[in-house]
C-alpha cells in the first residue's frame, strides 16, 4: 500500500481539488484508491454519523464503501474545539492512526487530505506534520501562487518532512504570476533538490460559486428566481458608477454578480438588463416591485443582504479564497485540471509505483 | 419682537440702483410704489437721486436714525456694509445679495464671516441670498417680488426665493390677503424658529404657513413650534427627501428610521399641521383664517346633487370625521319646506332644483343642530341654481354663527362669481369636496392639539445608577456593542422581564441547563462576532428533548463556524420559550436634527418590507406613547380580532416610556431594540425576548 498526503502551506490552496484529480486519475489507472482525512475543520452529520464536509464529498466522488465515521475520525466542532484547549483531550493521534489502519487495508492507494497547512492544529498535537511522521506518508505540497515569498515556505517544508517530501504543485496559477514560475521559481527549486510535480492554472470557473453558496455567506435573503441558484458567479462588480458608464461595465465582464445599495434602482436594472447572473442589494434596502418583476423575467435572482456595500465587498474577496468544490461542472473542470498539469509520471516514481 | 423688521420708522436700501431691473432698483420701486410711510434712504455712492428720492453715498451719510437696512450690494461689500450699519446703530438688516453658502466653499467661509462681524456690530439678519420681506399692514414692501398681497391675516415664511414668488403670485390672483411674507434665505442669522416666534406675536397675523427644507436645530424646533402651535395654527410644508440613502443599518430601528420619519415624528408632537402639497398649504391656511374651529367632528353636508354629498362624506369617513344624524326637530323642520323627495337625513340633499332661498333655509335649520360642529354646503351647478346669490346667503349665515361653513361650489367658470363673493367675505370655497373635507378635519385636529391638557412626561429615576458602571465601561473599552450579559443587566435594571436563561459551552451543559429550565427552550448563539443570530441560522425554538439540545447545540455551532470563520464563540444560550402573546419591536434610535427618537411596530421578520412602524422624539409623553401604538395598523391586532384577548397594550406603552427614559439617561446609545417584545394577556405585562445595543458617539 501506498500513502500520499496533499498538504499546502497555508488554508484553501486546493489541497481537496488536487487530491481528488489525483485520485481520480489513479483510479482510471486502475488502481484501488482510498480517501483519508485526518482532521475536518468542517462538521457536518450524515446519517447522525459525525463526518467533513469536504471529506464527505471527496467520499462520494472517489465511490467509497467504507465506513464513513473512520475517514474524517477528528471532526473540530465547537464541543471539541472547547474541550481540547480547556481540558485537554488525549488519544486524537491514536485514533487518527487507528482509522487509517483500518481504511488502508483493502487498497493500492491511499490519497490523506490536510486541513489548513502543515502546521495546523499542531496545537492540539494532530499537525499535518505529526500525522505523516506517525503514518509515514508521502508529502505533496499544493501552493497557491501568490508571489517569490511562497518559496520560503516550500523550503521550510522540505526541511521539516524530510524524507518524506516528494515535491510541490502550483496552484492558481495567472497567467501574470506564470513567467515568474518558469523562468525563477522552477530552476531555483531544481537547485534545491524539490520537484515541480505540476503547474495549475487560475480557472475562474473552478473559483467561481454558485448564487445559493453566495447568499449562505452572505446571510442575505434571495427575492426572487429560486430556481437560478446554481447559476454560477465567476467574477463580482460594484455598481457605483454613473448610470451611464453601469451597462458598458456590466457587460465587459461574463456570469458576473453585482453588488449595489439597495437603494440604486438605475444601477439595479442597467445590471439586469445587461444579463448578470445575481443581483446582490446592499443596505437591506428591499427593491421595487418593477425591479424585482423584471429580475423574474430575465430568470436573475435577487439578494438582499444586510451589510453595506463596502463590507459586501470585503466578504466576497475573502470567500474567493475558500471556495469549496461542490459543484459537478466544477469537479469535472477541476480534475480535468489536475490531469492535464500534474507530472503524473514522475508523481508515480516519486511514489514507487 | 423683531420690530424693526416690519415696523421701521425709516428705512434704507443699501445698493439702490437707477437701473430698472436691477435688484437694489426693484426693491427701492416697490417700497415706494406699495406705500411704505416711513423715510427711505437710497444708498449709492454715485447717484445723488434715484427714483425721486435723494440719495446718500453711504449709511453713514445719512442724517438721523434708520430703522431697517435692506442689503442688496456684491457678496464681498456686504461685510463692511454690515459694519456700517453697526456703526450708525441699526439693528436689523435684510440681506439680499447671493453669493454665500449656497454657492460653495468661498461664499460658505464669506457667510460665516458675516455672521461673525454682524453680531460683533450688534447688527441682526434675515438672508442672505432672500427675496426680502413683506408687511402688507406696514405697507412695507422690501423684496424684488412683484406685486403686493392684498392684507389678509396669513403670515408666510419660505425658504424658498422662488417658491415664495409663485406663492405671492397666487395669493395675489386668488385673491387672499397676506399679513407678513418672510423669505428666509440662507438662515445664517435669523431662524424660523424666530420667524415663527415673531408671527405667533403678530396681531395681525392668525395663520402662519412656512415652507422648510431643513432646520439646523431639530430640538430647538420642536420647543418653539409647540409654543407658536398653541397660540396660532402653524401649517408647514417640508419637502422631503425620498431616497433613504445607502446606509448600514445595524438594526431594525435604524433601517427604518429616516429624516422624514423624524420630521414627522416632530411635527406631530408640536402641534404643526403638516401640508404634502403647496395645494394643502393654501387649502388649510384659507380654512383657518377665515373660520372659526370645529368644536368637534360632527360634519353635517347640505348639498343639490346626490354624487358630491357621497364624496364628500366617504372622504369624512376616511379621515374619521363624523356624519352625525341629525336630530329628528331638525330633520322635520326639513321635511316641512323641502321637497317631499329632497333627503332629510345628513347628508341633506335639497336637489338640483335648489334656489338660494331653498339652501339659506337649508343651512339655517341645520346649524342649529346642538350636534353639528361644521357645516359644509356643495353645490354643483345646474341650470337652475342662483349661484351668486346662494353665496351672498351662504355668507350671510356664516357671519352670524360660531361654527365652521365651508363650500364646494363645484366647476369653475359657471360658478366663478359665486366664489368670489365666498372668497370676500371669508368663506373659504374648494373646487372639490375632498379638499373641503380634509381641510375641515384639519382644524378639527388642530382643536384636539390646542384643547390638550399639559402634556405628563412620567420619569423613571431608579434604574441609571445601577447601569451606569456597564455604560462607562463600555466608552473605556471602546466597543459599540453591549454584551449580552450587559443587555441582561441593563433590561433588567428598567424593568423589563426576560426569559430565564443560562450559557452553555458544551453539549452536556447545554442539556443540563435546558433541564433546569424546563422544556421547551430556545437556543441562541453567543457570539461577539454575530450581532443578528438569526440572520445566520444562529437561533433554534421549541427544542423539546435532550437530543433535540445536543443536535442544536451542533448545528448553531458549525454554522456559525462556517458562515463567519474565525468567529469566537461564547457558548450557546440555553432560553426559557415563552409562548403566547404578541410580537411587537419597540427601539431607540438616533436623528442627527431631532436627537433621540423611541420607535414601535409590528414584531417579526416582516418588519421592514410592512414598515407598520410609529416614532416619537423623546422624551416621550404619555400620550405619546398613546398615540404611537395607536397610529400602526398592528394596533387592531393587540386589541384583539374574533374573540381573541386583548394584548396588555398599556404594558407596551410603559415600555416605550421607559425607553424614552433610558436615552435621556445615556444619550450615548445610537441605536436600541427589543426585538421581539412580547405581549401577553392584558394585565400580564410584557417579556423582553431579544435585544441589542448599540453605543457611540457623547
Amino acid at each position: 500500500m501506498i500513502s500520499l498526503y496533499v498538504g499546502s502551506t497555508s488554508g484553501y490552496s486546493g489541497k481537496s481539488l488536487v487530491s481528488m484529480g489525483i485520485g481520480l486519475k489513479m483510479k482510471r489507472d486502475g488502481f484501488k484508491v482510498g480517501y483519508f482525512k485526518p482532521v475536518g475543520i468542517l462538521p457536518i452529520k450524515v446519517e447522525n454519523i459525525l463526518t467533513d464536509k469536504d471529506a464527505w464529498f471527496i467520499y462520494r466522488v472517489f465511490e467509497l464503501k467504507d465506513h464513513l465515521a473512520e475517514v474524517c475520525p477528528v471532526v473540530l466542532t465547537q464541543e471539541l474545539t472547547f474541550k481540547s484547549y480547556l481540558k485537554d483531550v488525549k488519544g486524537l493521534i491514536r485514533k487518527i492512526e487507528k482509522s487509517f489502519n483500518q481504511l488502508s487495508q483493502d487498497k493500492d492507494i491511499m490519497v490523506v487530505g490536510g486541513s489548513g497547512s502543515i502546521y495546523s492544529w499542531g496545537a492540539l498535537g494532530i499537525s499535518g506534520l505529526k500525522v505523516i511522521k506517525r503514518l509515514n506518508l508521502k508529502a505533496l505540497i499544493v501552493v497557491k501562487y501568490e508571489g517569490e515569498f511562497g518559496v520560503d515556505y516550500i523550503l521550510q517544508a522540505k526541511k521539516d518532512l524530510g524524507n518524506n517530501f516528494i515535491g510541490v504543485i502550483f496552484n492558481k496559477v495567472t497567467h501574470e504570476f506564470r513567467q515568474s514560475i518558469d523562468d525563477y521559481i522552477v530552476p531555483f527549486l531544481k537547485r534545491k533538490g524539490i520537484d515541480v510535480m505540476g503547474i495549475l492554472p487560475h480557472d475562474s470557473l473552478v473559483g467561481s460559486i454558485t448564487v445559493e453558496e453566495l447568499n449562505e455567506m452572505l446571510s442575505g435573503k434571495v427575492l426572487c428566481c429560486h430556481d437560478r441558484l446554481n447559476n454560477l458567479i465567476e467574477r463580482f462588480l460594484i455598481g457605483a458608477m454613473q448610470v451611464d458608464r453601469a451597462s458598458e461595465y456590466f457587460k465587459m465582464t461574463k456570469n458576473n454578480a453585482v453588488i449595489v445599495g439597495g437603494d440604486r434602482a438605475d444601477i439595479q436594472l442597467s445590471a439586469i438588463e445587461s444579463g448578470t447572473e445575481c443581483l446582490v442589494l446592499t443596505g437591506e434596502l428591499y427593491p421595487s416591485e418593477l425591479i424585482i418583476s423584471r429580475a423574474e423575467q430575465k430568470n436573475i435572482p435577487i439578494i438582499v443582504v444586510r451589510d453595506d456595500t463596502y463590507t459586501i465587498a470585503k466578504k466576497v474577496e475573502k470567500l474567493s479564497t475558500r471556495l469549496r468544490l461542490r459543484d459537478k461542472t466544477k469537479v469535472a473542470r477541476g480534475t480535468e485540471l489536475v490531469i492535464n498539469n500534474v507530472n503524473f509520471s514522475l508523481l508515480y516514481k516519486k511514489l514507487g509505483i | 419682537m423683531l420690530d424693526n423688521f416690519f415696523n421701521p420708522q425709516t428705512i434704507a436700501v443699501i445698493g439702490a440702483s437707477r437701473t430698472s431691473g436691477k435688484v437694489g432698483h426693484d426693491i427701492l420701486k416697490n417700497l415706494i410704489q406699495y406705500g411704505y410711510q416711513g423715510a427711505i434712504y437710497p444708498i449709492n455712492p454715485e447717484a445723488p437721486e434715484i427714483l425721486g428720492l435723494k440719495a446718500y453715498p453711504s449709511i453713514l451719510d445719512v442724517p438721523g436714525q434708520i430703522g431697517l437696512a435692506v442689503i442688496a450690494v456684491p457678496p464681498k461689500s456686504v461685510l463692511e456694509v454690515v459694519v456700517q450699519c453697526g456703526n450708525k446703530g441699526i439693528d436689523s438688516a435684510v440681506i439680499i445679495t447671493a453669493g454665500f453658502k449656497e454657492s460653495g466653499l468661498e461664499g460658505t467661509k464669506l457667510e460665516d464671516e458675516l455672521v461673525r462681524k454682524a453680531k460683533e456690530s450688534g447688527v441682526r439678519f434675515i438672508g442672505p441670498n432672500c427675496l426680502g420681506i413683506i408687511d402688507s399692514h406696514s405697507r412695507i414692501n422690501a423684496s424684488f417680488a412683484k406685486g403686493m398681497p392684498e392684507k389678509g391675516n396669513i403670515g408666510f415664511f419660505s425658504q424658498s426665493g422662488a417658491l415664495g414668488i409663485a406663492v405671492l403670485d397666487l395669493a395675489l390672483s386668488e385673491g387672499i390677503g397676506l399679513s407678513k411674507f418672510v423669505s428666509m434665505g440662507n438662515k445664517a442669522d435669523i431662524s424660523d424658529e424666530e420667524i415663527m416666534l415673531a408671527l405667533s406675536e403678530d396681531d395681525n397675523t392668525k395663520v402662519i404657513l412656512g415652507y422648510i427644507e431643513g432646520i439646523r436645530d431639530g430640538k430647538k424646533f420642536v420647543e418653539i413650534a409647540s409654543q407658536v402651535s398653541k397660540k396660532k395654527p402653524l401649517i408647514i410644508l417640508k419637502s422631503g427627501i425620498t431616497s433613504s440613502g445607502i446606509k448600514a443599518a445595524s438594526s431594525h430601528t435604524g433601517a427604518l428610521a429616516g429624516r422624514e420619519i423624524s420630521f414627522d415624528a416632530a411635527f406631530k408632537q408640536s402641534g404643526v399641521i403638516r401640508a404634502q402639497t403647496v395645494g394643502e398649504l393654501f387649502n388649510y391656511a384659507l380654512a383657518f383664517a377665515n373660520q372659526p374651529l370645529p368644536q368637534g367632528p360632527n360634519v353635517a353636508i347640505i348639498t343639490n346633487s346626490g354624487g358630491p354629498g357621497i364624496l364628500a362624506a366617504d372622504a369624512c369617513d376616511k379621515l374619521g370625521l363624523q356624519l352625525v344624524p341629525l336630530h329628528k326637530d331638525i330633520v322635520d323642520k326639513l321635511r316641512s319646506f323641502l321637497p317631499p323627495y329632497a333627503s332629510f337625513y345628513n347628508p341633506v340633499d335639497i336637489l338640483g332644483d335648489a334656489t338660494a332661498e331653498r339652501y339659506e333655509k337649508a343651512l339655517y335649520t341645520v346649524v342649529q343642530d346642538d350636534k353639528v360642529n361644521a357645516i359644509l354646503v356643495l353645490l354643483t351647478p345646474t341650470a337652475v341654481v342662483d349661484v351668486e346669490g346662494t353665496a351672498k346667503v351662504i355668507a350671510n349665515i356664516s357671519h352670524i354663527i360660531d361654527k365652521p361653513v365651508l363650500t364646494s361650489f363645484m366647476g369653475k367658470k359657471s360658478v366663478e362669481a359665486g366664489t368670489k363673493i365666498l372668497m370676500k367675505y371669508n368663506v373659504p370655497n374648494y373646487s372639490y369636496p375632498e379638499h373641503a373635507v380634509s381641510s375641515l378635519n384639519t382644524m378639527f385636529k388642530y382643536n384636539l392639539w390646542i384643547k390638550k391638557h399639559e402634556e405628563v412626561y412620567p420619569t423613571f429615576n431608579n434604574a441609571r445608577e445601577k447601569v451606569r458602571d456597564t455604560f462607562e465601561c463600555l466608552n473605556n473599552e471602546k466597543r459599540e456593542h453591549l454584551r449580552e450579559s450587559e443587555v441582561y443587566e441593563v433590561l433588567d435594571a428598567y424593568g423589563f422581564l426576560q426569559p430565564k436563561s443560562l450559557l452553555a459551552r458544551t453539549p452536556e451543559e447545554a442539556v443540563a441547563a435546558a433541564k433546569g429550565i424546563g422544556y421547551p427552550v430556545v437556543m441562541k448563539i453567543l457570539s461577539p462576532h454575530v450581532i443578528h443570530k438569526s440572520d445566520i441560522g444562529g437561533v433554534r425554538m421549541n427544542i423539546n428533548s435532550k437530543k433535540e439540545v445536543e443536535n442544536a447545540f451542533f448545528d448553531i455551532t458549525t454554522r456559525v463556524r462556517h458562515v463567519v470563520p474565525n468567529a469566537h464563540i461564547n457558548g450557546v444560550m440555553i432560553q426559557e420559550m415563552i409562548s403566547g402573546g404578541k410580537e411587537v419591536i419597540i427601539g431607540i434610535t438616533k436623528d442627527a436634527q431631532f436627537g433621540h427618537m423611541v420607535m414601535f411596530g409590528l414584531g417579526g421578520i416582516y418588519v421592514e418590507v410592512l414598515k407598520d412602524v410609529s416614532f416619537r422624539i423623546v422624551p416621550l409623553s404619555k400620550d405619546d406613547a398613546h398615540e404611537m401604538i395607536r397610529e400602526t395598523k398592528v394596533f387592531p391586532l393587540l386589541r384583539g380580532v374574533r374573540g381573541e384577548a386583548e394584548a396588555d397594550i398599556e404594558a407596551i406603552e410603559n415600555s416605550l416610556l421607559i425607553l424614552s427614559q433610558m436615552a435621556l439617561d445615556f444619550p450615548q446609545i445610537i441605536e436600541a431594540e427589543i426585538n421581539p417584545l412580547l405581549v401577553k394577556k392584558r394585565g400580564e405585562g410584557v417579556v423582553a425576548i431579544d435585544a441589542r445595543f448599540i453605543i457611540g458617539g457623547d
